[in-house]
């Protein structure tokens, strides 16, 4: 620690916090506005999207529930499922096997559509199924300290796409397994609907958890387990919970993505699939609902998005002769790797200013309370004034306000934000 | 003492299976010896594993990939008409510029970082290498040969022949490298100072920084050794495939390996060697189990097909259930 530190912790504490804002009424009045536009202009342009295009989205929304799905593991319970792939194939097959085989609507004998009720309860047994593996797994999985979970859901994922995708009987082989939509969402535009409409579910489920006692006590977990169990938190439990649900929306996310594309082949759920998607949740920053939905529709819509600037297409199409989907691969792993480095918060972080103001705060590039990484040009203007930087130092504090008020507020923050850069031995020591 | 006790009982166990297989018709003795020579090869990438856990506590998932990446630079060396010595020398300095560059743009910035986000880091830069080589080489596959023929010119088979299955001589190499390498890192963990040192960063990095121990040079360290492992596996490996295509190492040697180095416990180097073999030999019995029994009218392998990766996902229930460090690991 530099003397920085202690001078500004022996500061006298100043006046109390300053009131919260809150807007005026024409304040209000603007954000009110802003936010009908946007929903406005939202539900005008899907409504009018070609079928291509709702097509996409349906596809986008499904990406997002999956990511809703793995920020629960990821953003709040602060461990790993490399075996997603294998919790969305699972509930795409079951959702597909039940319509064919059992409901006996398979397309050979004429079923173009399945019915309302044989297509509800195919969606519920795919949920259930998620559920039931999830639970299986983290069981034996979370009870061990460390990121467990992570190596067992990577050989489950190996262990599905081997074994589970293989058998005939569920699968049928190469071929596929037939999946019908139902009359009322037949067409690409009723069924992106029904698709967005379960994503709001989704995110209404996660909000409600996440402020629930379950969701409070998840938190407390992934901040500290000994100190969450010495508050009675039973660590496993509420660890497993998170996860079950998790396995719930990935099964959900399954049955939707077979009634896509309204057949379900092994070969689209691969081991590098998982992977992707638990970089589109950390694009889309960890924690933030809206990041995660955003991050994660991107991912899905990153092909087709590129078909529609002419010359980046034509220039993969002709020059490289590369498909859009190859460059997924590349530009995703590397957004994710700059997110971390450079900007923890992802895209969530990025739009804050814009959706703090929305919900009734000042519109600020960097609110009160909050530490930011200091970014390379940053540190390398700090370096030049001679100031020594570490890469693991929190923002160098620009106004001296700032700096009163957390020697005046909690310990924490004035401890690890300080004039200089500072090595945060906290941080090692854990 | 341990590591005594579990590997005489492992080599007891293997030698009670050879034993017992020999009386059956159509045993299971080739597979052993063939899940032994398979096992080497995910013992060499859990080492690589081991190694950057004992260094960082962090999973590795870039591990696979630089196999891949050694094994395309060999190809491109050989296809240029080098020798083959200079492309393993070309592919080892390859990977271990990758591996450099890994740690100061990605591991370094996140060396505060809580461990999760390094762990997502290394998938991201496992993908991004996965995703370069789709772009650059195509997924079209590619063959490499092997240090040693496996067949002499006059087309009788090199190597050796074990319960009439002929071993090429690339498997027996594997198996030797496997034990030097594991030797030599023992050797270096427990009696030399740097070895130590990187022990002590991965306990407690901010005390070891107090000691006068640079942590950026032990990371710089362990992440070239951990590329420089992965290179090794990844070249005596893909000869064996006989198809190089992008992220082969990850998707059939990583997983293995992973489950091999957690059976064996994740801070154990011989824990790995040990693993590695056990998850070789599993996978391998389960093979010829399914090929072997029936169930009703039905080969096993019909009813449940893969039944080889079920048995692996059992063995890793069943040891993290009973014994969550592995077999050789110290804590939990």
């Amino acid at each position: 620690m530099s003397t920085q530190t202690d001078e500004t912790q022996t500061i006298s504490p100043v006046a109390s916090e300053p009131s919260r804002f809150r807007p005026s009424t024409r304040g209000w009045a603007i954000r009110l506005v802003v936010i009908a536009l946007l929903a406005v202009v939202t539900v005008w342009r899907v409504a009018t999207v070609q079928p291509l295009w709702a097509d996409h989205i349906s596809l986008a929304a499904i990406f997002a529930i999956i990511g809703l799905s793995l920020n629960i593991v990821l953003g709040y319970t602060g461990q790993v499922s490399l075996g997603h792939h294998a919790f969305v194939g699972l509930g795409a097959f079951i959702a597909a096997h039940h319509i064919t085989e059992r409901a006996g609507c398979a397309p050979e004998e004429g079923c173009i559509e399945s019915s309302l009720g044989t297509f509800s309860v195919a969606i519920l047994l795919a949920i259930l199924s998620g559920v039931i593996s999830a639970g299986l797994l983290g069981m034996v999985a979370l009870r061990i300290k460390g990121l467990y979970l992570a190596l067992i859901t990577l050989t489950y994922g190996f262990v599905a796409v081997n074994s589970i995708f293989e058998i005939s009987s569920l699968t049928r082989g190469g071929a596929g397994m037939p999946a019908p939509r139902p009359a009322t969402f037949f067409s690409d535009h009723k069924y992106m609907v029904l698709c967005l409409g379960l994503l709001g579910v989704c995110m209404f489920i996660d909000w409600r958890f996440l402020r629930s006692k379950m969701g409070r006590a998840v938190l407390a977990v992934k901040s500290s387990e000994a100190v969450a169990a010495s508050y009675a938190v039973n660590v496993t439990a509420y660890k497993l919970m998170a996860f079950m649900l998790s396995g719930a929306f990935a099964g959900l996310a399954g049955a939707l993505f077979a009634f896509r594309r309204q057949i379900v082949v092994a070969p689209d759920f691969s081991f590098s699939t998982a992977l992707l998607w638990v970089l589109m949740v950390v694009v889309g920053g960890l924690g933030s609902r809206l990041g995660v939905v955003i991050g994660s529709m991107f991912f899905a819509l990153f092909p087709f998005l590129i078909q529609l600037v002419g010359f980046l297409n034509d220039f993969l199409a002709n020059t490289l002769q590369r498909d859009p989907e190859e460059l997924t691969l590349v530009i995703g792993p590397f957004l994710a790797l700059l997110t971390m480095i450079q900007f923890p918060g992802g895209i969530a972080e990025q739009i804050s200013p814009i959706t703090r103001w929305l919900g009734g705060d000042r519109f600020t590039m960097h609110p009160e309370g909050k530490h930011h990484k200091p970014s390379l040009l940053q540190r390398r203007r700090a370096k030049k004034q001679g100031l020594e930087v570490h890469d693991d130092a929190e923002l160098v504090a620009t106004k001296s306000e700032d700096l009163l008020r957390d020697a005046a507020g909690e310990p924490d923050a004035a401890s690890t934000q300080t004039m200089a850069a500072v090595d945060s031995s906290e941080e090692v020591k854990s | 003492m341990r590591t005594t006790i579990v590997s005489a009982v492992l080599v007891v166990l293997l030698g009670l299976g050879l034993l017992v297989g020999a009386g059956v018709e159509n045993g299971p003795n080739p597979f052993i010896t063939l899940g032994v020579m398979n096992g080497a090869v995910f013992g060499l990438v859990a080492l690589g594993l081991v190694l950057v856990y004992k260094g960082t506590r962090v999973f590795n998932f870039a591990q696979g990939e630089f196999g891949t990446i050694a094994a395309y630079l060999l190809f491109l060396s050989i296809n240029r008409g080098w020798p083959y010595w200079v492309g393993i020398l070309v592919a080892l300095a390859g990977t271990v510029l990758i591996g450099l560059v890994l740690e100061r743009g990605v591991i370094r910035p996140l060396i505060n970082a809580p461990r999760i986000n390094v762990l997502v880091a290394t998938i991201a830069a496992a993908l991004f290498m996965i995703g370069m080589e789709i772009l650059i080489a195509r997924i079209e596959p590619r063959s490499l040969s092997p240090i040693i023929a496996a067949v002499d010119s006059s087309g009788n088979p090199n190597g050796v022949t074990v319960f009439n299955l002929p071993i090429e001589p690339q498997r027996l190499i594997a198996l030797g490298v496997l034990l030097s390498l594991g030797g030599v890192l023992a050797w270096f963990f427990s009696k030399t100072d740097l070895g130590l040192a990187v022990l002590a960063t991965s306990q407690d990095a901010f005390a070891t920084r107090v000691m006068g121990i640079g942590i950026e040079r032990m990371s710089r360290f362990i992440w070239v050794s951990a590329a420089l492992l992965g290179a090794i596996a990844g070249i005596l490996y893909v000869p064996l495939t006989g198809a190089l295509t992008p992220a082969v190492m990850t998707s059939n040697i990583l997983i293995p390996a992973f489950t091999g180095a957690v059976i064996g416990g994740m801070t154990s180097l011989p824990g790995a060697f040990v693993g590695g073999i056990v998850i070789g030999v599993v996978q391998s019995v389960g093979l010829w189990a399914g090929g072997h029994f029936t169930i009703g009218e039905k080969a096993l392998q019909e009813v449940i097909p893969g039944v080889e990766q079920v048995t692996i996902l059992l063995v890793l229930l069943a040891v993290l259930l009973s014994r969550p460090q592995g077999l050789l690991g110290k804590e939990a």
